[in-house]
């Protein structure tokens, strides 16, 4: 029997059902396949190839995850100047956040090119609204520059910590069924879990930095994380 | 029933069984897409076996008859099926312009090695822009063979319901030429690169279709010139927005030593 697309199966997969995407290894088109192929084991060393899904997935993720370092990279530039002249003493710390996320670029803007993934189309965009918003909380003083770092890597880390848990379901799929699981994934998931470490490390030097002193707190940080979680879902998708 | 006529019913239903996804599932997989080394896809994005063998047959007709119903027919009883098999290829002569179009562009990565294996080897690396000339002249020598044919490919590939689907093989080429060619800018020159190449590719190639010189040297020269003011165009853009960066820079640092807090 020819198995029929059932188009209807497909785009209730892709639109998520909760903010999280669960991405299956095996559709239930080819169910009748995978019952198959679970009782008799695939060789050892044999790699399962990714669905769509599993690739728009990736995609995505490596396109927002680009951008949202060059927003980060952009934060920090603009802030650095404004803050270092009223508070010299924290100059080193801006340093070592920027640094971090310059390294954090280059790796994504490696791994895009690698894997030859589209970058956004609204670079440009987020070139100007990045480097608003990193001179904007500046001039706005220390606590307020503190407390956007504090929105931003708090959605950041949110939003790594989703990427990470998609990616080790989508393993333990394949490790479940008796696939191997090739280097580059698992390199894809532990750059990742560092990336999510400094950016969550970022979140404390801010908070330590009198980041919830800024007024008003609940205001400024309510209307940063709403604006990164909304430019995540443009990235995702642009 | 005769059994010509009962070797045609089965092969149709086996054509029909075979997936033969309309044009844009095909390419739609593999566009700018997560490329994975380890974990590639299961099919290459290529043709069911009794497709291949129509298609790749009635392509060596294509000299002679052109793209079109005809070269399909040889093609489909040069392969051992019924004439009229052909007809079951769901668009026609396009799915012969496809077939050209997508196997000159896979063809291009097996040829990477060999126009650049033992340059690389010397000490002088080409630059990614003379690899990139290379791979577009490459690519239009791929045309050679049917190139007196081509305006009427042409023709057919700008009709409204094909225009997508070749637009789309334009913008694959684009894409593994500059990937091809070791470019790996990912900032919005990402875009223009691409644009710019695939509009000078369609140029070049509607200008080879005229070219009577030898060994197409004017379509080279054409080529050439078409890229060299696309660089140029570049520089002059990438120069203009330095110096607003820089003045804007500037300008604000003079601000802020007049002591505002900016």
């Amino acid at each position: 029997m020819v198995p029929r697309l059932p188009v209807r199966d497909l785009t209730s997969r892709m639109l998520p059902t909760s903010s999280r995407r669960q991405l299956s290894t095996s559709s239930k088109t080819n169910a009748a396949t995978t019952e198959t192929r679970s009782t008799q084991h695939p060789p050892p060393g044999k790699r399962k190839p990714l669905t769509k899904e599993q690739r728009d997935f990736l995609s995505s993720a490596l396109r927002v995850n680009q951008a949202g370092e060059l927003a980060a990279t952009l934060i920090y530039t603009a802030q650095t100047p404004v803050v270092v002249a009223r508070h010299p003493h924290l100059r080193p710390l801006m340093k070592h956040m920027y640094d971090q996320e310059a390294g954090h670029l280059d790796t994504f803007n490696a791994l895009i090119a690698k894997h030859r993934v589209r970058p956004t189309a609204l670079y440009p965009l987020w070139q100007v609204l990045a480097t608003g918003l990193g001179w904007g909380t500046a001039l706005m003083g220390r606590e307020a520059a503190m407390a956007c770092t504090e929105a931003v890597e708090t959605e950041i880390g949110d939003h790594y910590n989703e990427q990470i848990r998609t990616l080790l379901e989508m393993v333990a799929e394949w490790e479940a069924d008796g696939y191997e699981v090739g280097p580059e994934l698992r390199d894809l998931i532990s750059t990742l879990r560092r990336i999510r470490d400094e950016e969550l490390e970022h979140l404390d030097h801010a908070v330590e930095h009198d980041a919830q002193k800024a007024e008003p707190h609940w205001l400024l940080t309510g209307v940063i994380r709403a604006g990164c979680r909304g430019a995540i879902w443009v990235s995702e998708k642009v | 029933m005769s059994p010509s006529r009962r070797f045609g019913t089965s092969l149709a239903s086996q054509l029909l069984r075979t997936p033969l996804p309309p044009s844009t599932t095909r390419t739609a997989f593999g566009r700018h897409c997560y490329h994975s080394y380890d974990h590639p896809p299961a099919v290459a994005v290529s043709y069911g076996s009794t497709e291949q063998a129509i298609l790749s047959a009635a392509y060596t007709h294509v000299p002679q008859h052109g793209f079109s119903q005809r070269a399909l027919a040889l093609g489909a009883e040069d392969a051992g099926y019924p004439t009229i098999s052909a007809s079951v290829l769901p668009d026609g002569a396009f799915s012969l312009i496809r077939y050209h179009l997508v196997t000159r562009r896979e063809e291009l990565s097996g040829k990477t090695k060999t126009i650049f294996g033992e340059k690389n080897l010397g000490a002088q690396q080409l630059s990614t822009a003379a690899r990139v000339e290379q791979l577009t002249w490459e690519r239009l020598l791929g045309n050679k063979d049917v190139v007196h044919r081509w305006q009427e490919a042409l023709a057919i590939m700008a009709q409204p319901s094909y225009m997508p689907s070749s637009l789309k093989e334009l913008s694959l080429l684009a894409d593994d030429i500059w990937f091809l060619a070791g470019d790996t800018s990912v900032d919005p020159s990402w875009y223009t690169k691409r644009a710019s190449l695939a509009t000078i590719y369609a140029s070049s190639e509607l200008f080879m279709t005229t070219d009577k010189s030898e060994g197409f040297f004017e379509t080279r020269d054409f080529l050439r010139r078409r890229l060299e003011e696309v660089k140029q165009m570049g520089s002059v853009v990438g120069s203009v927005s330095q110096w607003l960066g820089f003045t804007a820079n500037a300008g604000i640092n003079v601000l802020r030593n007049k002591g505002l807090r900016i």
